[in-house]
């Protein structure tokens, strides 16, 4: 047992520590002595392991990050094909090998399980990355702690994520176990043999440790606990640390005359909060606050058309809150002067929960927040969806997050959660990881099944009865014609992912189909809920970095760019020129980066192939260049609070140059391919089109926005780390359709190279990285020259710095368009609340818009030309 | 049996190629390609490890278990489409065998044949029009 458990544990803290394969000492089911078999059966194991192991068809099971590695590893630069393991297949029907890849959630499992079984014997696994060994840095409620647990695995690849060479290797181990291997028997249906994978399915605790730090520690208690209101956190020793107030801005007249506006118009239950560190701040009552929001939307002089943000927090561990009820007595024991207690609101008016609606005025460029004190343990408040419909998907977050309901929603269910899952994860009394829960298992994954597509589609969102009608006459067709009486609704339901090539993630789609036509859309989405903001409020200010970037794994550090910018905004932190024109230069990289990726994979979901090992020749290029600077490939984890990690290192600017020298012609090459071509040109002009109205309406952004004709860009509207010094042009085009949105991406690639050419030639010398110490881990031979540099370090790299308290919302323009994070401190090392505004979210809420009435190709081509990522919708 | 040249003599001389004798020769290859059929199915059958079970046997639809069943009335535009195809097809079929006696036929089998294209293409315009090609109705 104590063996086992060692084997097992070392197994699941696999990373790092090398490959693992099967030991050949547990296969038990060899029973009989193998010298024993005829010459005959030796012929054949030697002749059919050979076959076997230089033709596996491996299947795809691609999670998250790991997969885009997976996917470059049969391009032109890897060329997994060599290795005898030919294209990478979607369905389980041809395939003997199935490669998990990624983060393998609880939500997702019984898919994971149920697609291995279908695949024909015998079969292999490889699990490669982190995530899918031993759930790696997610050790969180959504995650599964090793897809071991779920099926057996022959093969662990270690890494976050690992290089496609690392995959390659891991494939060559798979061969040399499957030599091992002694079919014969089995195929000729003899006793004894083996074949396949035989190891056993893993059960945390008992055959496998569940310690987050690896086995070997069970003497030692795990330090720390998920911050819960009890025990309170009133004596953290980030409280003798002091910091500056957080930044104050100074309002605009606009942001004046409005505030003076509202409070003229809604009176009393009405205050706006007299300094913010972003923008302007209002507090409603629950009672006004849906008139105060239509009074902006629709009233107010710059009209604030988009609904950003919608979000809540859970009040109830805030640290004053708690010193006021319970440790008042307590504190005078501390001995005065030793925690100053903040101004001391009374206990009764402090909200159990907070409201936080976050909208934007495309006129005025300007953003205000309203914030809804709510009382009670599961409150109600009055639903916005009759305001703004893409608050539906907002509410039902915070449903699901939160507890808090809507009155008036049209559909209020769970969103992220799996249907049968119990509590509201972000409430501070819920446990963030899933070693303090129930081990996930086999007999979970049989069991908890996603909801049947006619459940989905019966109780979910649809447009009224009357909407659908106006459309069907619009159609002209479907409702009367040819294919149809009355008395016969030839529907179908037909579920499009979440295992699926084209859905570009864990994204299932319930198609209503006539024919082949969409009558109607439902998504659902939470497939790939990795629980990033639930680990904010646990992780360090600067540990919360690598987290950000496997929010959205084709744009790497443009989030923790947002992050950053978020978290600089509240402390007020001074970033130093040149770190703020390298932060722009790896954006931009990463930016053609994903592009090119968007490129590759768009023109594959129409059919077209040959583009991909084109471009992706290209991003490997760019990769390296990104490489070179950061170190990391897919997650550059490169950008810290107050600067960069480290200074550009030598040689960088000559393959910036070339990659600028050469991009323009190649990507030339690559227009030529699709631009005139009329397959391409039929398949994404006309469709999947949405209006501007519509757009902004629906939180639309990005290139997606613009493609419906507004000018509408962070990096100009709101200028951030020095873009105001960049000449590029802002692309959009009119139509609306996948055919817009594939020129305004393209364009999009032009302006980036211009923004990069620009950043490399007038690069600023100086630091990269802050003065101000409080915020930032020192350089190294700085720390070592004074004692006050190096008592920050040792405090930042241990406990990590503080933050004042406040919040603030940070956003840059990301590939896909206005990611953003809101942070709140409570005036510790880490975040009370970090909420994340994912582009992703709001960009495909409309995709049943763009989808009803087409048919089920132009859906693949609507979904490739939205470029969504599934971690930056279901976070 | 017999096979001998002389019970295989040609039907006409000249007409044809000249045919050798073939029959055991052909029985030969007609027995060794059954054989090589019937053990290629057998092996396929037989040979290899099976494993049933209710998951596999389930179709497979992006990993979901699906929603109905598949039997039921699927209007299928391509179908026409596909229908209308395969008529125009066929009708080829004639006028390449009238290209080959074009000669021949002289001007009154170019009349007809120029009669039966246009009734033809009056027909392809008939179902263009009633909106018989269309695979969907676009939004607009």
């Amino acid at each position: 047992m104590e063996r086992a458990q060692d084997v097992a544990g070392d197994r699941e803290r696999g990373a790092g520590s090398g490959y693992r394969v099967s030991d050949p000492r547990d296969q038990t089911s060899e029973s009989r002595d193998p010298t024993a078999d005829s010459r005959f059966l030796s012929l054949t194991d030697r002749v059919v392991n050979w076959a076997r192991k230089f033709s596996l068809w491996p299947m795809f099971f691609g999670l998250s990050c790991c997969f885009v590695e997976e996917a470059a590893s049969f391009t032109s630069r890897y060329d997994l094909a060599r290795f005898g393991a030919e294209v990478l297949r979607p369905s389980p029907r041809q395939a003997d090998l199935l490669i998990v890849s990624g983060t393998v959630f609880k939500k997702i499992a019984p898919i994971v399980l149920r697609l291995y079984e279908q695949m024909p014997e015998p079969k292999w696994v490889i699990s490669m990355g982190s995530c899918s060994n031993s759930g790696g840095m997610y050790d969180v409620y959504s995650v599964v702690q090793g897809v071991d647990q779920i099926i057996p695995v022959d093969v662990y690849v270690p890494g976050c994520p690992p290089r496609p060479e690392a995959l390659l290797q891991g494939l060559v181990i798979l061969q040399e176990k499957i030599s091992t291997e002694k079919p014969s028997r089995r195929i000729f249906h003899m006793a004894g043999g083996t074949q396949g994978t035989d190891r056993p399915v893993l059960v945390g605790g008992a055959t496998k440790s569940r310690d987050p730090r690896g086995p070997g520690y069970e003497g030692v208690s795990i330090r720390g606990v998920s911050e819960l209101p009890n025990p309170p956190q009133w004596g953290s020793r980030s409280d003798v640390m002091w910091t500056p107030p957080a930044r104050r801005i100074e309002f605009s007249s606009g942001d004046l005359s409005l505030a003076a506006e509202l409070r003229e118009r809604f009176g009393q239950s009405f205050s706006a909060a007299p300094h913010t560190s972003d923008m302007l701040t209002i507090e409603a009552g629950p009672e006004i606050v849906k008139e105060v929001l239509r009074y902006l939307k629709f009233e107010a002089k710059a009209k604030y058309r988009r609904l950003d943000d919608l979000t809540a927090i859970d009040e109830s561990a805030r640290r004053e809150r708690i010193w006021n009820k319970d440790f008042a007595g307590a504190l005078t024991d501390l001995g005065g002067g030793l925690l100053r207690l903040p101004g001391s609101r009374p206990v009764v008016s402090a909200p159990d929960f907070t409201l936080v609606y976050q909208l934007l005025s495309f006129d005025s460029a300007s953003r205000i927040r309203v914030k809804c004190g709510l009382h009670g343990a599961y409150p109600t408040a009055g639903s916005v969806t009759d305001i703004w419909p893409s608050a539906n998907w907002y509410e039902r977050e915070v449903f699901d997050m939160f507890g808090i309901r809507f009155e008036g929603h049209p559909n209020l269910s769970r969103i992220l959660m799996p249907h049968w899952w119990e509590g509201h994860p972000l409430r501070k009394d819920y446990p963030g990881r899933a070693t303090e829960m129930a081990p996930y298992t086999a007999a979970d994954a049989r069991m908890r099944q996603p909801l049947d597509a006619q459940q989905l589609s019966d109780t979910g969102y649809r447009r009224s009865e009357k909407e659908l009608d106006a459309q069907g006459s619009q159609l002209g067709s479907i409702s009367d014609t040819r294919y149809r009486t009355p008395d016969l609704r030839n529907e179908f339901l037909l579920n499009i992912g979440p295992h699926h090539v084209s859905t570009h993630g864990l994204l299932r789609c319930i198609a209503e189909l006539e024919g082949e036509q969409i009558r109607d859309l439902e998504l659902e989405i939470g497939y790939h809920h990795r629980a990033s903001e639930k680990l904010g409020e646990r992780q360090t200010w600067h540990q919360y970095i690598p987290y950000t970037d496997r929010n959205d794994y084709l744009a790497g550090s443009s989030l923790e760019f947002s992050y950053v910018t978020a978290v600089e905004t509240l402390a007020d932190i001074r970033v130093p020129e040149r770190a703020q024109a390298i932060r722009v230069l790896l954006a931009e990289l990463y930016r053609l980066s994903n592009h090119l990726v968007w490129f590759a994979t768009f023109a594959h979901d129409l059919g077209a192939m040959t583009p991909n090992f084109y471009t992706f020749a290209e991003r490997e290029m760019i990769l390296d260049i990104i490489e070179l600077i950061t170190g990391g490939r897919l997650h550059a984890e490169y950008l810290r609070i107050g600067g960069v990690a480290a200074d550009l290192p030598e040689g960088w600017k000559e393959a910036v140059d070339h990659l600028v020298k050469i991009f323009p012609r190649r990507l030339h090459e690559y227009e030529k391919l699709l631009r005139k071509n009329p397959i391409f040109l039929a398949r994404t002009k006309g469709v999947g089109r949405i209006s501007l109205e519509e757009a902004m309406d629906w939180g639309v952004t990005g290139p997606n926005l613009r493609a419906c004709g507004l000018e509408w860009d962070l990096r100009r509207k709101f200028p951030y780390s020095g873009y105001e010094n960049y000449e590029f042009e802002v692309p959009t085009a009119t139509e609306g359709d996948c055919y817009a949105r594939y020129l305004v991406r393209v364009e999009e690639l032009r302006q980036s190279i211009r923004i990069i050419e620009q950043a490399a030639d007038q690069m600023p010398s100086g630091r990269c990285v802050t003065e101000d110490y409080r915020y930032a881990i020192p350089k190294r031979n700085e720390m070592l020259r004074d004692i006050e540099t190096l008592i920050h370090h040792f405090i930042n790299v241990t406990r990590g710095m503080k933050i004042p308290r406040g919040e603030a919302y940070g956003a840059t323009e990301v590939p896909r368009g206005e990611h953003g994070y809101y942070v709140i401190s409570d005036g510790l090392g880490y975040a009370y609340r970090i909420r994340v505004r994912g582009p992703g979210f709001a960009n495909i809420q409309t995709l049943p818009i763009l989808a009803a009435g087409e048919s089920i190709a132009d859906l693949i081509s609507i979904i490739g030309s939205i470029d969504i990522i599934l971690p930056d919708i279901d976070r | 049996m017999t096979c001998s040249g002389g019970f295989m003599e040609p039907i006409a001389q000249g007409a044809m190629s000249p045919f050798e004798s073939g029959v055991f020769s052909l029985v030969v290859y007609t027995i060794l390609v059954a054989a090589f059929i019937a053990s290629q199915l057998f092996l396929a059958a037989w040979v290899g490890e099976k494993k049933q079970s209710v998951e596999k046997s389930r179709p497979y639809e992006c990993g979901i278990i699906p929603t109905g069943s598949a039997r039921f009335r699927y209007p299928v535009p391509f179908y026409m489409v596909a229908i209308f195809f395969l008529i125009f097809d066929v009708e080829g079929a004639f006028i390449f065998t009238w290209a080959v006696i074009y000669e021949d036929a002289g001007l009154a089998g170019y009349a007809q044949m120029a009669f039966f294209i246009i009734l033809l293409l009056a027909g392809l315009f008939y179902i263009w029009r009633q909106g018989g090609l269309d695979w969907k109705e676009h939004k607009t």
